[in-house]
């Protein structure tokens, strides 16, 4: 881990690897210092930010817990139906059902969030599904859209502009202010699709 | 709570209800928010005797305000030329009582970018335009005027975490030359003047940026965020102005000229 600097209210901490990102912003947020406002993760990097009295030795001396959180995951209903899923089965030399499967399998972990409110990079695609983003993204993704794109699965919470593969829809509310942490997704959480 | 007080008659140039914002979102995808220039909010509802954190009007000018009912409003943030009808005149940063009926027209802003109405007992949007007033609080009205804060002569910035991602001279161009505001929103303020050049082949995943980053994007032009700014950024992130500071940028209106100076060498602007 590289500590760098953010200015008076910050520190940017950056590792090697997404796995070690997710293990520090978890315990950090576990840890829960008085000192600290917020903990973002994102892919190499996590942005934590304080009131000004941080010390950042803490950082440096707080064991990683490799130890994944035992969460229930959230279980997510898809209509697997996207206008992407014949495109990403011949890209996978599959059948859609296989590409069904293939998504449908494994428990996900959101890594972070990010691109708009409660929108969930989740990690855990099998390899098959790593694939490149769109070469021309599309105008309107709906809200609700499931979709993969550079080894991450992610669903839109609202309509939007994206170039991500749409295998499905999940009906679901991802943003909701009156709950307490407002996003259904939040990093560290985990995820299972299940076909409708 | 929020009877029906306020009507705007013109939102104008960036008017919205805006308060203090919330902070601890940001792994969440949500930034900030709230007032671009938090200290100039606090003050419109210090003086009418609001708890700070109250919801106000941030403007760039062109708002028009009908009084539906008697108010006690003041004025902050940028100077504004104001026009009042049927009510007495409203200054900078001055508690003023409104009677019923009494329109308020905010025109131009000639010192800085954005103004602040404060309006005792807070605001609420309730739709179509009209805004409710919350109860009335128990702290009095200021009872004094407060005047304009003189901007520094330099804005005092840190050493970002990705300044080794552009040309060994950046950062003294940074602190040393002036640059000139060309485009600003609630998103970011955008500059003009010394280009930073990218380092070749440094390619960065998109990380999370705070408010008052300074982003550079490849055409060398940096980028201040404010209150509005995505979570997450790719380009890299070169300076950070230091938070008392930053006031200074939102006030600033595209073709002013700003100076930057090394934060981290104490008491130098």
């Amino acid at each position: 881990m590289r500590l760098l600097p953010c200015g008076p209210r910050a520190v940017l901490a950056e590792f090697d690897s997404l796995d070690e990102v997710m293990a520090s912003a978890s315990a950090w947020r576990t840890a829960a210092w008085p000192s600290v406002v917020d903990i973002v993760p994102a892919a190499r990097t996590v942005l934590v930010v304080h009131d000004g009295s941080l010390d950042s030795s803490l950082l440096q001396a707080s064991p990683l817990s490799t130890a994944t959180v035992e969460a229930d995951p959230v279980e997510i209903l898809v209509a697997y139906d996207g206008p992407d899923l014949e495109s990403v089965a011949d890209a996978v030399g599959c059948s859609t059902a296989e590409v069904i499967a293939l998504h449908s399998a494994p428990t996900y972990r959101v890594a972070f969030c990010g691109f708009m409110p409660g929108f969930a990079y989740m990690v855990g695609a099998p390899a098959e599904l790593h694939l490149p983003r769109l070469s021309t993204p599309r105008v309107r993704v709906p809200a609700g859209s499931v979709a993969v794109a550079g080894g991450y699965s992610g669903i839109y919470p609202r309509e939007s502009p994206g170039g991500w593969h749409l295998l499905g829809r999940a009906d679901c509310e991802l943003w909701d202010e009156r709950r307490h942490v407002p996003a259904l997704l939040p990093p560290g959480a985990a995820v299972r699709f299940v076909p409708a | 709570m929020s009877a029906d007080v306020i009507q705007v008659i013109a939102w104008g140039v960036g008017g919205c209800v805006v308060d203090e914002g919330r902070t601890g979102m940001g792994w969440l995808g949500v930034p900030r928010g709230g007032a671009l220039d938090r200290g100039a909010l606090q003050l419109a509802n210090r003086l009418v005797g609001n708890r700070d954190g109250s919801a106000g009007l941030e403007t760039s000018g062109g708002m028009s305000l009908r009084m539906v009912r008697a108010a006690v409003v003041a004025v902050t943030g940028a100077v504004a030329v104001i026009d009042v009808d049927g009510g007495p005149p409203v200054g900078w940063g001055t508690p003023v009582a409104l009677p019923a009926g009494a329109v308020v027209r905010i025109r131009r802003l000639d010192g800085g970018c954005r103004a602040y109405v404060g309006v005792r007992g807070g605001l609420a949007a309730l739709g179509d335009d009209r805004l409710g007033v919350g109860s009335e609080p128990s702290d009095p009205v200021a009872v004094s005027a407060a005047v304009p804060a003189q901007p520094p002569s330099s804005v005092r910035l840190w050493r970002g975490p990705r300044l080794d991602s552009v040309d060994a001279g950046a950062w003294e161009r940074l602190v040393s030359t002036p640059f000139s505001v060309s485009a600003t929103s609630r998103v970011g303020c955008r500059l003009a003047g010394a280009v930073l050049a990218h380092r070749d082949g440094a390619v960065l995943e998109s990380e999370g940026m705070v408010e008052g980053a300074v982003q550079v994007p490849p055409d060398g032009s940096p980028i201040v965020m404010l209150a509005d700014h995505p979570t997450t950024g790719g380009y890299p992130v070169v300076a950070v102005v230091d938070p008392a500071d930053l006031w200074v940028v939102v006030q600033s209106s595209v073709g002013s000229v700003l100076r930057f100076s090394d934060g981290e060498r104490r008491g130098r602007r």
